[in-house]
């Protein structure tokens, strides 16, 4: 009996298949409709309260650097001239650490014609030993603070007059290189968290953004940092420069308010950053 | 005269007031935070789609989905708002309340029902740290599309933040595997980039493999086993008009659109080799580009469409060559362990993926188009066949895992390797092809 219905079945399986298969062999498939897409119609939304406009910061920085900036491999090469002339002391330093700092500042001294910022740099390859991220900001704070005295000392046993005038002076000149890169090693270390630059983008490697910050002595930025001149733009990636250099914007805005001891305010009340992402994997 | 020394000395050591400079060599790779409240309406309007309310809530469910899945951004739980969106809010946002939870990007915008029974998607783009509007545009369209005025929205976000074209408002046709593995049924199925609209093109009677779009998205070319002969076909997604191009008598397969979608270019065997074949679509000319020995196919055009990347076993296993779009200058360019085939071209015309054939694995890998800097994207029992995202930042690919019956499914990776996921489809999938994205 099962037996029987089994064979059935099975014999009836064989039909259906048969049928099927003909059917496959002998017709071409017949196309099931299917819609063509909707249009999406794009529009322009009115202006409302106008916000202003966030692109003409990078658009004005970005394109006009793309002439200098264009030869983002070889920024070797014009390295030499520019270093000579403004900088007679950073020489031993930049050699120990890594070569590689050289190369990220100098396309951005290019597009600047003060020879006076390079020179605070200098100190970087000091920053190199401190730099790294563990670093606790009271302690470094606290360091400085025992730096600080002994700079003053100097100018402080000498007349009233010298005071005076050391008063109307920019503190920056009585610090020592130890304490400004300690400095910057505490903006690095606060800003270099919140830095989320896009690693993805074919041309992330080639670019740096510098910026010029502003910043109020609760450690809060003035308005928004302002792009001072950013390298590795061309013709065929500018919203992608854009969209770089707003990453720098954001690591600082999101970081903000940043946490520097109060004391040295005139010496980091402005401060420029360059991002670089070029040794990042 | 001491003090006037000192004051001296003190002028000349002392440089003009310096501004500090630090330099930041690292950050960290995290996708960015990026809140996605509901679309505001002004008044919750009946279409065709459901209400402008529900549409709001959806369009921004579908944004944030798009997002999320690229990678680089990581929408927040909408749990976490401490806010919802008034239609006033969305030209001004709150940016406080944004801050508070931490989103870097703020992505909102209203939905609309307009005169003739259609929607208008507003969509905004702000930066929430500071406080800036970064994008903004309007898309208008039936209510029934509203997931494409979504993603074209996502697109809109995608682009602004990351600098590069986005992908989300495309589609992937592929083919729908089901049945045992000797009776399997084939049915050519396309969906939206992220699954949805799902729907079938052909029955299943016949086997259908290697669906490839034209740069118009609307029509498709693949080869059919129909009538029992194995030859190259083209269907008009929009009439469902199918076509069978070559009638030479021979097998064709592996056709693929020329960038301008003027040519087709696929391969045809006869008397045991298989050689490389373009067809101009206007008069039907065919002109021959490889002339043997062995089996020369799956040929994909350059961007610029000055080149064509293909393989072929001429030098014993399978490897991946170019030549120029004329057939001249034919050079291998994979080299390396085992096996290369199935090579695409990237949108970009940097870099060609292909599936990189070990003994023990298939996997996807890419190059550079003169075969250097080869990269592993994937590490799985067997992936292969890669098709890339309109914006040839994002691969995709089928992988049948391992064992008899293994299932076969769609994934798709990052060009860095990262980030791979499953693209769900009802049915086993293989063989996708990714569409340009929609106009």
């Amino acid at each position: 009996m099962t037996e029987r219905q089994s064979l059935a079945v099975v014999g009836l399986a064989h039909l259906v298949l048969l049928a099927v298969l003909s059917l496959a062999l002998t017709s071409v498939t017949p196309p099931l409709p299917a819609e063509d897409p909707t249009p999406v119609d794009v529009v322009t939304l009115a202006d409302v309260p106008k916000i202003p406009t966030p692109p003409k910061p990078s658009k004005a920085a970005a394109p006009e650097k793309t002439v200098e900036a264009t030869a983002p491999p070889d920024p070797t090469p014009p390295t030499p001239k520019p270093e000579p002339v403004p900088t007679p002391d950073p020489v031993p330093t930049p050699k120990p650490v890594k070569p590689k700092p050289e190369p990220k500042v100098e396309p951005v001294e290019k597009p600047e014609p003060k020879p006076e910022k390079p020179k605070p740099e200098k100190p970087k390859p000091e920053k190199a030993k401190p730099a790294p991220k563990l670093l606790d900001a009271e302690a470094l704070s606290n360091l400085l603070d025992k730096s600080l005295p002994k700079a003053k000392v100097k100018p402080l046993d000498t007349s009233a007059l010298a005071k005076t005038i050391e008063k109307a002076m920019p503190k920056t000149a009585r610090i020592d290189p130890r304490a400004t890169a300690t400095l910057i090693a505490l903006i690095r270390s606060q800003v270099a968290p919140c830095w989320n630059p896009p690693i993805g983008g074919a041309d992330v490697k080639k670019m740096t953004v510098l910026l010029h910050l502003d910043i109020n002595r609760d450690g809060t930025v003035v308005g928004r940092p302002g792009i001072v001149s950013q390298t590795g733009v061309n013709s065929g990636n500018a919203d992608y420069a854009r969209a770089f250099a707003e990453t720098a914007r954001r690591a600082v805005l999101r970081c903000a308010p940043l946490k520097l001891p109060a004391e040295q305010y005139d010496q980091w009340k402005a401060v420029e950053i360059n991002f670089d992402p070029s040794d990042m994997g | 005269m001491r003090t006037l020394s000192l004051i001296l000395a003190l002028l000349i050591s002392t440089p003009a007031l310096a501004v500090i400079r630090v330099d930041i060599n690292s950050g960290t790779a995290q996708p960015l935070p990026v809140a996605v409240p509901a679309f505001a309406t002004a008044s919750a309007v009946a279409t065709e789609a459901g209400t402008t309310t529900a549409l709001g809530a959806q369009v921004a469910s579908v944004i944030a989905a798009d997002l999320g899945s690229s990678g680089l951004f990581r929408p927040l739980d909408p749990a976490a708002f401490t806010t919802t969106v008034a239609p006033a809010d969305v030209t001004a946002p709150q940016f406080a309340a944004w801050r508070t939870i931490a989103a870097q990007a703020l992505i909102t915008g209203n939905v609309t029902a307009n005169p003739d029974g259609g929607i208008t998607v507003g969509c905004y783009a702000y930066d929430v740290f500071s406080s800036e509007e970064l994008a903004r545009q309007g898309f208008v369209t039936t209510a029934a599309n509203w997931r494409r005025a979504a993603h074209k929205c996502a697109d809109l976000v995608y682009s602004r933040l990351t600098g590069e074209t986005g992908y989300f408002d495309s589609r992937i046709v592929y083919v729908s595997e089901t049945g045992p593995k000797t009776h399997r049924i084939k049915r050519l199925a396309v969906m939206d980039q992220d699954g949805a609209g799902h729907r079938f093109l052909t029955n299943g009677q016949s086997l259908v493999l290697t669906p490839r779009f034209a740069p118009n998205q609307q029509t498709l070319t693949y080869m059919s086993f129909a009538n029992n002969r194995p030859r190259v076909w083209i269907y008009t997604i929009g009439s469902g008009h199918q076509e069978a191009i070559s009638d030479t008598g021979n097998m064709s397969s592996s056709p693929r659109f020329s960038p301008d979608g003027a040519t087709l270019v696929y391969s045809i065997s006869q008397n045991g080799t298989t050689d490389i074949y373009k067809m101009n679509l206007a008069n039907r000319s065919v002109t021959r580009l490889t002339n043997g020995p062995g089996i020369s196919t799956s040929p994909s055009y350059s961007p610029d469409g000055s080149k064509i990347v293909f393989e072929s076993d001429r030098s014993g296993g399978q490897q991946v060559y170019t030549m120029n779009a004329d057939g001249s200058g034919q050079q291998r360019i994979s080299f390396g362990e085992g096996r290369a085939g199935t090579p695409v071209w990237s949108p970009r015309g940097d870099l060609i993926a292909f599936t990189r054939l070990t003994s023990a694995k298939h996997r996807i890998a890419v190059m550079r188009p003169d075969g250097g800097g080869e990269r592993l994207l994937t590490d799985a029992y067997q992936d292969e066949g890669p098709t890339w995202s309109p914006n040839g930042r994002v691969i995709l690919f089928f992988r049948t895992a391992a064992g008899r019956g293994g299932k076969v499914d769609l994934h798709s990776v990052d060009l860095s390797g990262a980030n791979e996921r499953q693209i769900k489809t009802p049915l086993d999938g293989s063989d996708p092809a990714w569409s340009p994205l929609l106009p």
